[in-house]
This record gives structure tokens, C-alpha cells and sequence, in this order.
């Protein structure tokens, strides 16, 4: 059996959590001998970039990416966080495999890096064990994908509570329930004042809320999974 | 200026003789009896007096009855309203007691009137008060003052044209100044009179004012004159009924006219015309004495004695049992006349003597002189005697007839300026009057505009104050805002350091740990297993304590109704009641206007306090609820009620009123006996 080379790109900017994968890779290279896994590490947007332009002027790919998605930003500020990032890999290299590993756990931010990046493997990391996490290596690399319990847990709400809520007003809901003003949402949001409030309404309508105040329908919606 | 009405003192009092007092005067110039003419000229007034005045009126009653009659007439009128009826009736009241001889009650009653009068301004009254003191000073003979009296009742009863009083008073003064020998200034005012009588054809009037107008003619010699005027006294006399006794008495002053005039045959013609009336004796028997003394003393100057000294003793005998001792004067200056024509100069000169002894004695000047002369003719002895008392006296006679002349003069001078200064200090007053009520009215004015100035210079600043306190209380809620913005900022950092680092390293830390192969034996193994379980839980924990600190909908804003449930939670253990709190989820409180908000905090305050210090209740119930665009509050206790409808409601209520009207609101409140208080404010939203 030939040994399969596959590149992996760690975008972490946690020490351990880099060793920890790297503990894992290795782990799992010990059990499956076919694969060879050659380690690149980028503990910032900034060389994370490097690396990826590095991977696209050589015209490779990196077979596999963990990728965090709380990441200290590029200078350039055209990489915020792991989820441009994740963004720009899925462009530039649809092959490559991308396992999300966040300490993000609202429904929200999961929901929308599910839809954006769609991930081979989403882990939320407080999920995981190390029994887990090789679990993982071996199912987006064989059989992809792999979600963690919580990612699990989101999905399934939303196919119970089959609403037709499209993104912008997820985008309220999420941002009314971090305490975003009403008279700044305009700003954030390409909509008026009035679109917001009518979205509001309709949002309330489809949550069964009856009450006027934001509050309720946040706890709706936060219980219905959508944030 | 005013003269005190009281200032000749009346040495006695008369009794009541009409004006048969007046005439008797008159009539001793003409050395003769008194003539007794009509009683009702002078004084006759127009008595509207009720029921007790006709009784006092009535002759058949005694002299002490009448008198009771008048008070009890005086009471009712005292009983009476203030008005000018009332005052009338006082003064013709007054001017009964003085026809009854009660002249200390007159005094008391007259002076009550004319103050009375005075202050209601009603000129008749005035006048007719003065007229009344008027005759009371004629009665006791203190002529200066009733002239100045009749010179008062002139002039009020001239101011309002009160012309038949007028003429009467007119008369008065006309005959008061012929005493004294004005005959020129008495004479003016007769004429005065004698147009308005003939304006009011009272001929009895007429006649008196002729008869008094030919007396003054024989007073000055003019014998002729008096003639013409005693002819045009009978004239008007022919135009009275019932004119017996006044015709015999002009007859007797025409007889006596002649008599002086020297004109003997004439007289004794009238003397023998006025003795055919065979009931002269029985109907006037003083008028028959004058007549028959009169007659025999014509007689005697004709030089015929015949029956001449029985004559004069009839009259002297009827004379003295009337008691008539100026009659008994004349007759005795008569017989002293007759003996000295008989040559019997003892006889003249005792009866001379007796005559001067009585004229002095009833003060009688007149007489007295007429005594002295006669006496300087008899008795040759003591002429020069006689003489100089003569000149003496007629000169001090000339003396006080000239002051009490001036006197008058002074009086009609007084009057007048009296008048002037009346008028002047009416004047004076009306002027001070409206000068005051002018100062009055513009003090009151700025008075009230000051109030008017600081009550909304109060309410201005009450406003304003109103104005701070909520400026205070949004800025301070603003402020609270501020912070509890910045506590939110600090506890998402706090939050995102714990998720992002601490959260991160552990996870790194727990795989890291997982990952290193544990040597040992099998407890060991499952320590380590049950250690990183451990750390995944501690995770999980961080993780939830990250959640809780960044859920920010329930506290990013400063929440209406936690201050609501503060206030009436501190408020409950204040008043030890127990509360229910509900809040309708349908109302929007972030989207109700902080105004509106500071409102309905404000006024639940004030109900709040009210409870706490009137309701002494035990539940209190607080709703909040929505309903048709309307956010509506209700408070209601358990407590003591208190009447709702009362007119003055409490500061706190209409404060409550006040703000509720400010959001346009409606304010109601009900308290039910026994049921406690409710409240409800209804707001548009």
C-alpha cells in the first residue's frame, strides 16, 4: 500500500491545541501507516495566508486544515478571522478538506460557518476528546463529514422546526440577542428601520410570540435553535 | 365754623302757647293787649305721623296720656328702616312733644332727627328739624337762636324749592326782625312770603303776612301805609271761613292805627263797629276788654270823660281775672292817663307807678318805658329821675336791638358760609373719596398683579423644577445606562478572555493530557480518564459562565419594569403589605418613550405614598397592560378609602392628575367605602 501523502495546514493560535492536533495526526498515522502527513503550522491570519499562497503558487493543495475561528486578524484586515480563511481555501482549493474546530458554540455563528465554509469536520472543541478527535481525522479523510455532539444537536432542532428564516434575519435575531440597538441595526444590516421592524414582525408571527418586546422572541428563537 | 345752636341758654321754659306767643309780642307795640291770631300759621306742618300721633293730637286725652302716646309713636318709628320717612316722622314726632310742653324729650328727639337727617342728606328733614328748634326758641324767647334756626330751614327748604315751608319760615325770620326793629329787612321778607302764599292761595297766611306788614307801618309812623295793608289783611281774610277772631283782631289794630294817627273820630268809629257784635263779650272776652279799653282811652283823648273811667275799670277787671298783666299794663297806663286829665296827679301818678312796677315786673320794655314817661310828666318832683331812666333804658334797649340786628346779619352771613363750608368740606370729601378709592383700587390692582406675578413666578418654577427633577432622574437614568453599558462591555471582555483563552488552553491542555500514554496501573489509567472527564466538565462550566455573561438582552437595557418591581418591593416592606406585580408581555417597554416612562414611575410614587401614609392597606395590586393603542397602569389597594368627590382633592392627587394630562392621558380614581382605592391612568401610545 503506497503511503499517502497528505499535507495538513493547523491554524491555531493555541500552542497546545497545535500539539494536540499534532498528537492526534500522529496517533492516527500510527494506526493507519498508509498515511504521511506533512505538518504546516500558522498561529495567525497573517501566515496562515503565507502558507496558502505559498500552496496555490506551487499549484498544490493542502489535503487537510483545522482551522480555529477565533484568530488574531491580518494586517491587511482582509482576513478577519478562520472564517474568511476557510472562505478563501474552499476557493482556491475545493479538495481540500476543512475541519472546523471552534470554542464557538451559539447556534448562530455554527449555523452560518455551516452554510459558508461547509466543513468536512465541525468540532466544537469542548465536544471533543482525543478518542474523538482521531475519530474525526479518520472520518473526514475516509467518509467525510464529522459533527461534534452540540453541531449534531443544532442541525437537528432546525429540521424539527422546519422555518423559513433566511440569513438576514438570522442576522437580527443574533444581533438583537447580543444587545445591538434597533437604531443601529441599519447600520449592520442593508435594510430600514421600517424592513426591520416588518422582519421583526413576521419573525414574531413565525416564533408564536405575542409579546412587543425583543426579549421574548430571543428566548424563542435561542430555545428554537437559531442562535 | 358752625355756632352751637344751644349757645343763648333758655332762662325758662314756656308753656306751650301756640303762636299766641308770637302775636302777644307783636301786639304790646302797639300799646296794646296781645293778639291772639290763628295758632296754625307759623308752625302748622304737614303731620304724616301714624296712629299714636293722632292720639297724641287729640285734646280729650290728659296731658300726660298724649305725652305717652308720642314715645309710643316715637318707638315705632325708631322700630322702622333708616330712611327719609323714618327721619320725617322723627321731626314732626320731635315738634309734638314740643307742642305738648315736653321739651326735654323734644331736645333729645329733634337733635336725633337732624343727625338722622344729616347723614341721609335729606334736605326737607334738615330743614324741618331747624324749624322745629326755631319755634322752641321762640317759645323761651331766645330770638338770635331762632333766627339762626329759621335762617337754616330757609335755606335747605329754598335748596330743594320747598316753597310753602318756606314761606312759613320766611314769615318766622320776617317776624322775629320786626321785633327787633329790621322793619326794612322784615318787611323783604314778608314780600318774600306774601309771592309764594299767593302762588299756593293760602289767604290765612296772606292775611297774617298784611297784618304783620301794617303792624310795622304803625311802627314806623306810617299810618297810612298800615291802612292800605290792615285793608288788604281783611281782603284776604273775606277768602276765610271761620274768620270771627281774626277780623276783630285786624279791626282793633286798624282802631288802634288810627288812634295813633291821631285820626279819633275814625277810631272810635271801628271801636263802636267791633262793640255792635253783641257776642263779642261771650265769644272773646280779652278781645272785648282791649276793645272797650281801647275805645275809652279814644274817648278820653277826644277829651269826653263820659263813662270813660267805668269803661277802663270793666276792662282792668276783666283783665285781671284773665290774668292778662300786660292788658293790665295798658289799662293802668290808661287810668293813670285819665286822672291826670282829671287833675287827680296822686291818682296818675299810683297808677303810673303800679303800670311801671308790673311792665318791669313781665319785662315789658315797651310798656316800661311808656310808664317812665308818663311818670315824668306827673310827677314834677322826680322828672329828671324819670328822664334819665327813660333814656337810659331806651338808649340800652337801642343797644341790644342794634347787636342782636348785627347779631342777625352775622347769622344770615354765617349761614351762608356754613353752607359754602359745607358744601366745600362735600366737596372736600367727595374729592378725598374718589382720591382714595383710586390709590385704593391701584393698590388693590398691584397687589393682585404682584400675587398674580409670584403665583406664576411659582408655578414657573414649579414647572421648572418639575422640569429638573426629570431631567435629573433621565440623565441619572442615562448615566445608569452608561454604566451598566460599560459593566455589559467588561463582562463580554471578561467572557471572551475565558471562552477564547482560558477555555482554548484548557481544551489544549485536556487533549494534550488525553493524549500522553499513562503508565501505570489500571487505577491510575481510570484517574487519568475521570481527570480529563473532569476538565471537559470545568469546560462546559467556563463555557456556560461565558454564555450567561454575554447574554445581554436582559440587562442591556436598564429595565422599566425592575424599577418598578424595586420601588414597589422597598415600598411594600415600608407599609408591610403584600403586592402582586403583573406586567402585560405585550406592552414594548423599550419603545415607550423615557417621558411617558418617568411619568408613570412618578405617579406610582405618589400612589405609593398615599398608600403608605393614608390607605394603611394590606394588599396592593399593580397592573400594566395594553389595550387599543392605550397603555393603561392600574394601582389599587385594600386599604381605608376616602371620598373621591370631595372639592379639594390632595397635592398628590392632582399632582397624579397633572402628569397623567401632561402625556394626555386620563386619570381616574375611584374609592369605594370599605373597598380601598383604585387607580387608573390611561396613556396613548
Amino acid at each position: 500500500m503506497a503511503i499517502k501523502k497528505y499535507p495538513v495546514l493547523i491554524i491555531d493560535d493555541h500552542p497546545l491545541i497545535v500539539d494536540a492536533y499534532k498528537t492526534a495526526l500522529k496517533y492516527y498515522t500510527a494506526q493507519q501507516s498508509a498515511i504521511n502527513f506533512t505538518i504546516q503550522i500558522a498561529e495567525n491570519c497573517d501566515s496562515a495566508l503565507q502558507l496558502i499562497n505559498g500552496y496555490e503558487r506551487k499549484g498544490k493543495e493542502p489535503g487537510l486544515v483545522f482551522l480555529d475561528m477565533k484568530l488574531p486578524p491580518s494586517k491587511d484586515h482582509k482576513a478577519l478571522s478562520g472564517e474568511d480563511l476557510g472562505l478563501k481555501i474552499n476557493k482556491l482549493f475545493p479538495k481540500t478538506k476543512i475541519i472546523v474546530a471552534t470554542t464557538l458554540n451559539d447556534n448562530y455563528r455554527v449555523d452560518s460557518i455551516l452554510r459558508s465554509i461547509n466543513p468536512d469536520g465541525f468540532l466544537i472543541k469542548n465536544d471533543i476528546t482525543p478518542k474523538e478527535l482521531i475519530q474525526t481525522i479518520h472520518t473526514v479523510l475516509t467518509d467525510p463529514p464529522y459533527y461534534s455532539h452540540t453541531v449534531l444537536k443544532l442541525l437537528r432542532t432546525q429540521i424539527e422546526n422546519n422555518f423559513f428564516i433566511d440569513a438576514i434575519d438570522r442576522r437580527i435575531l443574533y444581533e438583537l440577542s447580543t444587545g445591538t440597538r434597533m437604531k443601529e441595526l441599519p447600520n449592520i444590516l442593508p435594510l430600514s428601520i421600517a424592513g426591520i421592524e416588518k422582519r421583526k414582525r413576521q419573525l414574531k408571527k413565525i416564533f408564536d410570540v405575542s409579546s412587543l418586546e425583543d426579549k421574548q422572541l430571543i428566548i424563542v428563537a435561542k430555545e428554537k435553535g437559531f442562535i | 365754623m358752625l355756632k352751637t345752636p344751644f349757645f343763648l341758654k333758655p332762662n325758662y321754659i314756656y308753656q306751650w302757647l301756640a303762636a299766641g306767643v308770637l302775636f302777644g309780642l307783636m301786639a304790646h307795640a302797639n300799646e296794646n293787649e296781645p293778639i291772639r291770631t290763628q295758632y296754625e300759621l307759623l308752625f302748622s306742618k304737614i303731620d304724616s305721623v301714624n296712629y299714636w300721633t293722632k292720639a297724641s293730637k287729640n285734646t280729650t286725652y290728659t296731658l300726660e296720656q298724649r305725652k305717652q302716646f308720642l314715645l309710643k309713636c316715637y318707638h315705632s318709628i325708631k322700630a322702622n328702616r333708616t330712611d327719609t320717612l323714618r327721619t320725617r316722622k322723627l321731626t314732626s314726632n320731635a315738634y309734638q312733644h314740643l307742642k305738648l310742653g315736653d321739651t326735654l324729650l323734644f331736645k333729645a328727639h329733634n337733635a336725633e332727627a337732624l343727625k338722622l337727617a344729616t347723614t341721609l342728606k335729606d334736605s326737607f328733614a334738615i330743614g324741618d328739624a331747624h324749624w322745629n328748634y326755631a319755634t322752641y326758641y321762640v317759645n323761651n324767647e331766645a330770638y338770635d337762636n331762632a333766627y339762626y334756626h329759621f335762617n337754616m330751614a330757609q335755606d335747605y327748604f329754598e335748596k330743594i324749592g320747598q316753597l310753602s315751608e318756606l314761606a312759613y319760615v320766611q314769615y318766622g325770620m320776617a317776624f322775629i326782625k320786626g321785633r327787633f326793629k329790621d322793619y326794612t329787612g322784615s318787611e323783604v321778607l314778608t314780600f318774600k312770603a306774601i309771592e309764594i302764599f299767593k302762588k299756593t292761595e293760602n289767604y290765612k297766611s296772606l292775611f297774617s303776612c298784611y297784618n304783620h306788614l301794617g303792624n310795622l307801618q304803625n311802627d314806623i309812623s306810617k299810618f297810612d301805609k298800615a291802612l292800605f295793608y290792615f285793608e288788604k289783611a281783611i281782603e284776604n281774610l273775606n277768602k276765610v271761613k271761620n274768620n270771627n277772631n281774626l277780623r276783630q283782631a285786624v279791626l282793633n289794630n286798624i282802631g288802634n292805627t288810627y288812634l295813633k294817627k291821631g285820626d279819633y273820630i275814625n277810631a272810635l268809629q271801628n271801636f263802636n263797629a267791633l262793640l255792635k257784635n253783641k257776642h263779642l263779650k261771650a265769644s272773646n272776652i280779652e278781645n272785648y276788654a282791649r276793645t272797650i279799653d281801647n275805645k275809652a282811652y279814644c274817648q278820653l283823648l277826644m277829651k269826653d270823660t263820659t263813662n270813660v273811667a267805668n269803661a277802663l275799670q270793666e276792662a282792668l277787671d276783666i283783665r285781671m281775672n284773665q290774668d292778662r298783666k300786660s292788658g293790665v299794663v295798658i289799662s293802668k297806663i290808661h287810668f293813670a292817663h285819665y286822672y291826670a286829665y282829671a287833675q287827680d296827679t296822686l291818682k296818675a301818678i299810683a297808677y303810673a307807678k303800679e303800670a311801671n312796677a308790673l311792665a318791669k315786673d313781665i319785662r315789658n320794655g315797651r310798656d316800661y318805658l311808656e310808664t317812665l314817661s308818663v311818670l315824668a310828666h306827673l310827677d314834677k318832683k322826680n322828672s329828671a329821675i324819670y328822664l334819665k331812666k327813660h333814656i337810659d333804658f331806651s338808649d340800652s334797649l337801642i343797644v341790644i336791638e342794634r347787636n342782636i340786628q348785627n347779631k342777625f346779619t352775622r347769622i344770615a352771613y354765617e349761614t351762608d358760609e356754613y353752607i359754602e363750608e359745607t358744601q366745600r368740606l362735600l366737596q372736600q370729601k367727595i374729592w378725598i373719596i374718589t382720591i382714595s378709592s383710586i390709590l385704593f383700587l391701584v393698590f388693590g390692582f398691584s397687589i393682585y398683579i404682584t400675587d398674580e406675578k409670584s403665583k406664576k413666578r411659582a408655578l414657573l418654577f414649579e414647572n421648572e423644577q418639575q422640569k429638573a427633577n426629570e431631567q435629573v432622574y433621565l440623565i441619572s437614568l442615562k448615566q445608569q445606562e452608561k454604566i451598566e453599558n460599560e459593566r455589559i462591555l467588561e463582562r463580554n471582555r471578561i467572557a471572551e478572555d475565558l471562552h477564547d483563552g482560558v477555555l482554548g488552553r484548557l481544551f489544549g491542555t485536556r487533549l494534550g493530557l488525553g493524549f500522553l500514554n499513562i503508565e501505570g496501573n489500571e487505577k491510575t489509567k481510570n484517574d487519568h480518564v475521570s481527570f480529563l472527564n473532569e476538565l471537559q466538565t470545568i469546560e462546559k462550566e467556563i463555557r456556560d459562565v461565558c454564555h450567561k455573561l454575554s447574554d445581554n438582552t436582559t440587562s442591556s437595557q436598564i429595565n422599566f419594569s425592575s424599577i418598578i418591581h424595586n420601588i414597589i418591593e422597598s415600598k411594600s416592606k415600608l407599609g408591610d403589605f403584600t403586592f402582586k406585580l403583573d406586567f402585560d408581555p405585550a406592552i414594548d417597554w423599550q419603545h415607550i418613550n423615557q417621558i411617558t416612562k418617568v411619568n408613570l414611575f412618578r405617579i406610582l410614587q405618589e400612589a405609593l405614598l398615599n398608600i403608605l401614609k393614608h390607605a394603611s392597606a394590606t394588599k396592593v395590586t399593580l397592573n400594566f397592560w395594553f389595550h387599543n393603542k392605550k397603555l393603561l397602569m392600574e394601582i389599587k389597594d385594600d386599604g381605608v378609602s376616602f371620598d373621591a368627590k370631595q372639592k379639594r382633592k390632595g397635592i398628590g392627587i392632582k399632582n397624579m392628575k397633572s402628569r397623567t394630562e401632561k402625556l394626555n392621558g386620563k386619570f381616574s380614581i375611584v374609592s369605594k367605602h370599605n373597598k380601598g382605592t383604585q387607580i387608573i391612568i390611561k396613556i396613548p401610545i
